[in-house]
């Protein structure tokens, strides 16, 4: 049996209106956030790694540090909607070693993130070519790892064992 | 209005559509008239989203009226495989115009006829000849007056016979989506890799329009958006697919029929963007310069619309069990 504070998160009032309200802002509505989020993190991300590694060259790419604001805003959403997500289905999601792959894969891709703002973005006197030459394995290792941190998300929803703590 | 009339009222619009492409982009040659083959380029994706919409309808048409006397399940399915073929074609001439349409932007000069524009030829053509089986495949199931043979699927042509060969099993192509929860798992993935992709690439666009990074020149972020329509051509191909894996689940649920509304208006709001000045006047502007309001109109609706349709995508799973089934 999955240990028993699932259970007792699962019996408390939130997580049961958030499972169980027929609210078009319960669940449904957190899940919407979770979207919208990664829509902003990882559609800015991309766009700054695609730029790095020689696409659409014509773009300067001093004012992208301005999209890691957007990314950051993103990730907010994420965690704050990702944290209400795991209040609703405790058990579904933290009974699922895919659950733990996706919180690892999000914390190296938000690393990378981190490390793309650091030593790409940071220092203002770097030429063009000094930040695709810093960015590029970066922007390589960003890609992959957002292709990867999707897909674990989207397995979450085909691969659970529990749905509700199992009585 | 139901299914019935939805469905007879689209269908226009794909058959004839192609039909007038096909003539625009002929005349063209003859004529070496620039003018109409750039509308025939124009003509093509347009009629490439109204194609997908009016497949779609036609799930909600076969329901309301596969009961009704007269009307046999083997004529249905027979159209409803030579749609399948014609979409996929339609979708193909609609991709490739759009590849002609964006290669002669970036010429100085008008474009020369290269293989984008064979493709197009080549593909309208048949895409027209699919359409009309589609047409009389379709006529077939309620006018009886004009059928050529009676209960069972008579080929009358020669063409019919051939392209017959070609043409899915519905039914079996349906099961074959659905068989493995993988592929499912692996069609919705793609679908949030597009989403993110066409949100990344249009969604800096349209922000910078509205006065978001004005550091940006323009023309060079306009240069991302043939990333944002390969991250559209990947949701197109994912979203028709599952579609035709659980058409029943899509068809009677009202946040698809909504997002498809939103896919249509951005249909609209891309041919705004191009179509009047706004695009040249936005393409010229670089850093530190406003746009002038009807692009940062068009660039706001746009953000809208596509954030609308990610909302009305979440929203298909829930609202659909409260929805009746009609079978």
């Amino acid at each position: 049996m999955p240990p028993l504070f699932l259970q007792t998160i699962e019996d408390t009032a939130l997580s049961t209106w958030l499972r169980e309200s027929e609210s078009p802002f319960a669940f449904y509505f957190v899940l919407l956030f979770h979207t919208f989020g990664l829509a902003l993190l990882v559609g800015a991300n991309v766009i700054v790694d695609i730029r790095l590694l020689g696409i659409a060259r014509a773009i300067p790419l001093a004012p992208m540090q301005r999209l890691f604001r957007i990314m950051w805003a993103g990730f907010a959403i994420n965690a704050l909607s990702g944290v209400l997500l795991v209040i609703a289905y405790p058990t579904k999601s933290l009974t699922n070693p895919d659950f733990y792959v996706k919180l690892t894969i999000i914390g190296l891709a938000i690393w990378v993130m981190y490390k793309l703002r650091t030593n790409v973005f940071a220092d203002a006197t770097l030429s063009e070519s000094e930040m695709t030459a810093r960015g590029a394995k970066l922007a390589k290792w960003s890609l992959l790892l957002w292709f990867a941190a999707i897909t674990a998300g989207r397995l979450l929803a085909y691969t659970y064992k529990y749905l509700t703590y199992p009585s | 209005m139901n299914f019935v009339h939805l469905h007879l009222l689209l269908n226009h619009f794909p058959i004839l559509g192609t039909v007038i492409g096909v003539g625009l982009l002929l005349g063209s040659l003859l004529g070496k008239n620039q003018d109409l083959r750039r509308a025939s380029l124009i003509i093509f994706p347009a009629m490439a989203l109204m194609a997908i919409v009016t497949f779609f309808s036609g799930t909600g048409a076969q329901g309301a009226i596969q009961k009704a006397p007269g009307v046999s399940d083997a004529l249905i399915t027979r159209h409803q495989g030579a749609a399948m073929l014609a979409l996929l074609f339609m979708e193909i001439t609609g991709a490739i115009s759009l590849i002609a349409l964006w290669k002669s932007r970036a010429a100085p000069r008008p474009p020369r006829w290269d293989w984008s524009m064979s493709a197009v030829l080549l593909f309208s053509l048949l895409t027209a000849a699919l359409m009309a089986r589609v047409g009389t495949t379709g006529g077939d199931i309620r006018h009886p007056e004009i059928r050529t043979g009676h209960e069972e699927v008579a080929e009358s042509s020669t063409f019919g016979k051939i392209v017959h060969r070609f043409e899915p099993s519905p039914d079996k192509f349906a099961e074959l989506m659905t068989a493995s929860k993988w592929w499912w798992a692996f069609m919705m993935d793609m679908h949030f890799v597009g989403l993110v992709l066409l949100i990344g690439s249009v969604g800096i666009l349209d922000l910078r329009m509205l006065g978001f990074a004005k550091q940006f020149p323009i023309e060079p972020l306009h240069r991302l958006v043939p990333f944002a329509m390969f991250g559209f051509g990947l949701n197109l191909i994912t979203g028709i697919l599952a579609f035709t894996g659980m058409s029943a689940f899509y068809t009677y649920d009202w946040a698809f029929w909504m997002k498809m509304l939103a896919i249509l208006l951005l249909g609209v709001n891309v041919a705004a963007f191009y179509l009047t000045d706004a695009f040249e006047s936005v393409a010229t502007l670089g850093p530190g310069q406003d746009a002038p309001p009807l692009a940062k109109f068009i660039a706001a609706t746009s953000l809208i619309l596509w954030f609308a349709v990610i909302t009305l995508g979440r929203y298909i799973q829930p609202y659909s069990d409260t929805i009746t089934v009609h079978k």
